[in-house]
């Protein structure tokens, strides 16, 4: 049986700090998903510098198949040597899950991973390899449907400590409120985002240390099949339309454009019902065709959507209201909703078709724009770490 | 009497929605509830004019300031 994932990292910068300090990479290989967390020491600059680097190095070796062995080493040579402290130093943690299930963990002085099972926590256990002086937990297993891997950096464990809590929050009290949220939230947007949400909280808004919550969750397939513009050729109508629904019945269907909505009623023959209702005033109201899971207008729809997968992938501002934003029913929220929290992966079927009318320079918008949006979204999605296919028509 | 509204992307940035909300409160002024029955529709194909309105199949193209006059005439005509 073939493992999916669902996979979202959030980060809360030290205060004051324009960069942070932690990074996350999020990977795929033809057999299996990876997530890098890297915590760079100190914070800013530097430890921005470092925390990429290393999560780079591990990134890029770990794809073309080297050993831990080598990577350590590389890191250790590679790493720039701190001025003030005449060390070269970064955490990580490195989650690789395959396709068949099997997972490794390797985690170097990050707090423990928490790993939740059938909604309850399970120990991982130590299994020590010293490489290079560094003390490295290595950790083979296997994951089932259901299951929820979450790395943090140890701003999270420091959340509070000295003002509201004296000792910070204790791994355990953070790994048993994830076990509660995990019960709550269904997402691993979600999840991530209320657990740096309560850090937040315990640093009183004021965070002490960079805190990233990076989750990993086991889940069925999801995918996502969105057809946008009319093909550059009528008589193709069909086949982008039969293409558009094929695969299985797990699949979501998504329509954003007008045409395009016009072109799905006529070939399947399925009503298209045009709601007045206006949720956005810049955003025209959603449709309705039977078997297909949303319906909206097209460019200005996606350009909405855009912006708002862009404010989730560069993580700003991503907090609970963002997520109340996503909950709104207007047709970019919507579609972006179902991207983030309901995908894993993203089928696109693009029409190359040029409206004329859309020429017109008297337009206050760029209506023309379609294919370079695609081109943005399949990026930031992809970013996402979710696989991404386009086809032209 | 069935009125279709284009809401497509050109007809939007051309102020459909505006359209729509001068239709409504006309019909409600005027009591015409039963017997107008507002609809939206996609691109009608029209896009290099104005915003694409249909009354009883018949295409018309419009400017949010000229609807009162285009509802006097066209919609309180046919009735």
């Amino acid at each position: 049986m073939g493992v999916t994932v669902d996979v979202a990292y959030t980060s809360l910068n030290k205060f004051k700090e324009v960069l942070c300090g932690d990074k996350v990479e999020l990977l795929q290989t033809e057999d299996s998903n990876i997530m890098i967390l890297a915590d760079g020491m100190g914070s800013g600059v530097k430890a921005n510098i470092l925390a990429t680097m290393t999560s780079k190095i591990l990134g890029t070796m770990f794809l073309n198949g080297a050993t831990l062995e080598e990577c350590v080493e590389t890191i250790v040579e590679t790493l720039p040597v701190c001025q003030v402290r005449q060390v070269a130093y970064s955490t990580f943690s490195i989650l690789q899950v395959f396709h068949d299930g099997e997972a490794y963990l390797v985690e170097f002085d990050n707090p423990g991973c928490i790993f939740i099972r059938d909604g309850n926590l399970v120990s991982i256990p130590r299994n020590v390899r010293v490489i290079r002086d560094k003390k490295i937990n290595e950790y083979r297993f296997k994951v089932k449907k259901g299951d929820a891997l979450i790395l943090m950096s140890d701003g999270t464990i420091h959340a509070g400590v000295g003002k509201l809590l004296n000792f910070g929050w204790l791994w355990e009290d953070v790994a048993s409120y994830a076990v509660k949220q995990y019960r709550l939230t269904i997402s691993a947007a979600r999840l991530a985002t209320t657990l740096t949400g309560a850090c937040d909280e315990l640093y009183q808004h004021r965070p002490g240390d960079d805190t990233t919550v990076a989750v990993m969750r086991i889940i069925d397939r999801k995918p996502v099949h969105l057809m946008t513009g009319p093909p550059k050729k009528p008589e193709d109508d069909c086949v982008m339309v039969y293409d558009f629904l094929s695969g299985d019945d797990t699949a979501k269907k998504v329509v954003c454009g007008g045409t395009s909505a016009n072109i799905v009623s006529r070939v399947t023959e399925k009503e298209l019902s045009v709601s007045l209702n206006y949720d956005d005033p810049d955003i025209p109201p959603i449709a309705y065709i039977e078997g297909i899971e949303l319906v909206t207008e097209g460019v200005l729809t996606l350009n909405k959507v855009l912006k708002l997968l862009r404010r989730y992938v560069k993580n700003e501002s991503v907090t609970e209201e963002f997520f109340l934003e996503l909950d709104k029913p207007n047709g970019a929220s919507m579609v972006a909703k179902m991207i983030i929290e309901d995908c894993t992966e993203l089928q696109l079927y693009v029409g190359m078709a040029i409206n004329s009318a859309y020429q017109n320079p008297g337009l206050p918008f760029d209506l023309g724009i379609r294919q370079n949006l695609v081109e943005q979204l399949k990026h930031v999605v992809e970013e996402m770490g979710k696989r991404v296919t386009v086809t032209y028509y | 009497m069935r009125v279709t509204i284009c809401i497509g992307s050109a007809c939007h940035l051309k102020g459909s929605r505006d359209i729509i909300a001068q239709l409504q409160t006309l019909v409600k002024e005027n009591h015409l509830e039963d017997k107008v029955d507002l609809n939206g529709s996609f691109c009608c194909g029209d896009c290099v004019n104005g915003v694409c309105v249909t009354v009883e199949g018949q295409l018309y193209s419009l400017k949010p300031e000229d609807t009162k006059e285009f509802f006097d005439k066209e919609i309180m005509g046919r009735l």
